[in-house]
């Protein structure tokens, strides 16, 4: 029969393993093979790795592959509803903040809305080229009826990015004090990082309902707030030791070293990593649309669901140009402090 | 600025102070006190003997000199001063108060208070502009704004900077960063100044310009300064009290016209030897008491250097002069005296001076 066979004979585990044996077939292979009579016999190769399925083919006590993914997600399943009773709350306010954002960007007419959003962009980036951009930009999504989807999109970048930086920069700030804190974050940043991005969606789904906005909302925090605390922690930990020996040696508290010189002087890395945070944010919210995120990601999914090239490429376009915008204005800022720095040495 | 007099009471007392680097300082402490030396510590246990045994007095109002060369442990004891390093043992007494036991809080309102320093790479902050910097001590004090930058721009006129408030630190050169780093020291109004190699990083004529700042300042506001350099001219020119420091041990301290009549072992030696002692060396370190009777060629002033005697003699080595200090009489030289003093001395085993 099959190939592992004589090794349970060989340590006495037959008796075992034929406990409770059935001739129920366990797979959709097996099926078919027994609806057209043939039976299923060890495959030609001669020597399969022992791997859980072809073990079971000669023991069916042995536990198959299935057995763990299912095993997995009845783990979940079991601890889901008590998570759920913690998270739920705690998540909540996000629920609010973002639709919070969508009703008020959406709901400002648009003669409004334009001329704030390029005051904004002079504002952060001080930068003419870049106002213009903004303007240009905006005034082409208007054109073209996707200046609604384009606002959805910015507004949950917006509330997303924000609760990035105001939990992301505290992380960065205490993970910079403490080395062990470092060693024991790191590993989980790497892991946020390379998990892919639809992976995240994944046991969300199971956890919140996917009407709820929070759903995506965690998703994109937790993918773009590593580049913040990476950043954060990398700036503090270079400011020069020398200047932060002389504020020990004038007697500065531990608060007027980080508000007066820690902060500021890491400011241009905490700029990056904002910057990252954006852009990662911006990615996140187009494959967040699979879950319901709205926005310009919606129409990306409908030209390939229903194969609208042009309805898909347009907004796939879109989201290059708000890219771009956001690249621009984040990194006019980034420039701005630079100036005021010239740390030249 | 000679008081070697009768000084009571030091401004800072630093007795037996140790500090051993590594992990296990205080069992290595006992290797040390047993004679263990620097070398075998490193070799054996893995630490690093920062500073051995120091005792030196400070006193108010004057230059004290650290010198010794890189890895000497100078900057470490500077750093113990407003232990910004902790020491593994011994202690520093303040105007009566023991800085190692001070608490964290006393520690800053020293720092903020009573001592400020100036730093060889500057340590300007760069996100300040000049005044800001100089306002930093006031600042950290909780002054109000306008009434630190009024007092901040006082300093940076007495620095000679007038007009470079609004500047960035790194749009002045190195010789001006460091005149903004003694006046951010200098504006803290603290009585003692602690300077990790002020003027190091600097080159020769810009570094003879800050010396001469510095005295100057000194003339008038009489702060109690450690300075630490590696450079002996600079020592000799600004030190009232030369501590001369070897692995982190202090090999002589004293008077510097005395350590370097009288060097103590061969290290002080090799260190003294290249120096121009006509320079250096000062009338009232080499005169003879007054001889009745004796025809002077003229007048010298006691706190005159040989080189200048040597050029109002013009070479002459007949002449005996009278010295004067304070327009009193004090002792005479005579040229004789002079050209012996300039043979370097040999340190002398039998007869050590200090």
């Amino acid at each position: 029969m099959a190939f592992y066979d004589g090794m349970f004979n060989f340590f006495g585990l037959r008796d075992w393993c034929n406990e409770n044996t059935s001739d129920v077939p366990m797979s959709m292979s097996e099926l078919l093979a027994k609806t057209r009579g043939e039976s299923v016999t060890a495959s030609a190769e001669g020597f399969p790795f022992p791997s859980l399925d072809n073990l079971n083919k000669a023991c069916s006590n042995m536990p198959r592959t299935r057995e763990l993914t299912a095993g997995v997600e009845d783990a979940f399943l079991n601890i889901k509803d008590s998570l759920k009773v913690v998270l739920d709350p705690i998540t909540q306010p996000l629920s609010w903040f973002l639709d919070g954002a969508l009703y008020a960007f959406t709901s400002t007419p648009w003669f409004i809305l334009i001329p704030i959003l390029i005051l904004c962009a002079w504002y952060v980036s001080k930068s003419l080229s870049v106002t213009l951009l903004v303007a240009f930009s905006f005034l082409s999504f208007s054109f073209i009826d996707h200046l609604n989807v384009a606002i959805q999109t910015l507004s949950i970048v917006f509330v997303c990015t924000t609760i990035c930086v105001l939990f992301g920069v505290p992380i960065g700030i205490l993970m910079s004090r403490s080395n062990a804190l470092q060693r024991v974050t790191i590993p989980i940043l790497d892991l946020l990082q390379t998990l892919p991005s639809f992976v995240y969606l994944i046991p969300l789904i199971f956890l919140f309902s996917v009407t709820e906005s929070k759903l995506y909302g965690i998703a994109i925090i937790l993918y773009a707030i590593v580049p913040v605390i990476r950043l954060t922690n990398l700036g503090i930990r270079l400011v020069d030791k020398d200047v932060i020996e002389a504020a020990n040696a004038f007697g500065m508290s531990k608060q007027q070293k980080l508000f007066g010189v820690e902060i500021p002087l890491a400011l241009p890395n905490i700029m990056a990593g904002i910057n990252q945070t954006i852009m990662m944010s911006l990615s996140m919210v187009v494959i967040a649309s699979l879950v319901s995120a709205p926005g310009l990601g919606v129409l990306v999914l409908r030209g390939i669901r229903n194969l609208e090239l042009g309805v898909g490429l347009i907004a796939g376009l879109g989201i290059v140009l708000l890219a771009v915008v956001l690249d621009r204005t984040s990194k006019g800022a980034l420039i701005r402090i630079n100036k005021s720095h010239h740390q030249d040495k | 600025m000679k008081s070697n007099n009768v000084n009571p009471i030091p401004k800072v007392k630093i007795s037996n102070l140790s500090k051993i680097f590594g992990d296990k300082p205080q069992d290595m402490l006992l290797h040390v006190r047993n004679g263990m030396s620097k070398a075998d510590l490193l070799a054996n246990h893995g630490h690093v003997l920062g500073l051995q045994d120091i005792n030196v007095d400070i006193q108010a109002g004057e230059i004290t000199v650290v010198m010794g060369l890189s890895g000497s442990g100078k900057s470490t004891l500077i750093r113990h001063l407003n232990r910004l390093i902790e020491p593994t043992s011994g202690e520093i007494v303040i105007d009566g108060k023991d800085v190692m036991k001070m608490s964290m809080a006393d520690l800053n309102s020293l720092r903020q208070n009573k001592m400020s320093m100036v730093f060889q790479k500057f340590a300007l902050f760069p996100h300040h502009t000049v005044l800001q910097n100089i306002a930093l001590p006031l600042q950290v004090r909780g002054m109000a704004e306008t009434e630190r930058e009024q007092e901040a721009e006082n300093w940076l006129e007495r620095v000679g900077l007038t007009g470079f408030g609004g500047h960035y630190p790194h749009q002045l050169s190195g010789g001006m960063q460091q005149r903004v780093g003694l006046a951010r020291a200098l504006a803290s109004n603290s009585d003692i100044m602690l300077m990790d190699e002020a003027f190091s990083s600097l080159d020769p004529l810009i570094r003879t310009d800050m010396q001469d700042l510095l005295l100057e300042l000194q003339k008038e506001l009489r702060k109690t300064i450690v300075f630490i350099t590696h450079d002996l001219d600079e020592a000799l020119k600004l030190s009232d009290h030369l501590v001369i420091l070897n692995n982190g041990a202090v090999v002589q301290q004293g008077e510097p016209q005395s350590i370097l009549m009288n060097p103590s072992d061969s290290y002080i030696e090799a260190f003294i030897s290249d120096i121009n002692r006509a320079r250096v060396l000062r009338v009232r370190s080499v005169m003879t008491p007054l001889n009745e009777g004796e025809v002077y060629a003229g007048d010298v002033y006691a706190d005159d250097n040989l080189e200048s005697l040597i050029a109002l003699s013009e070479g002459d080595t007949e002449h005996s002069y009278r010295v004067l200090d304070n327009d009193v009489a004090v002792g005479q030289i005579d040229m004789g005296t002079l050209v012996r003093a300039l043979v370097p001395r040999v340190w002398d085993k039998n007869n050590p001076i200090l």
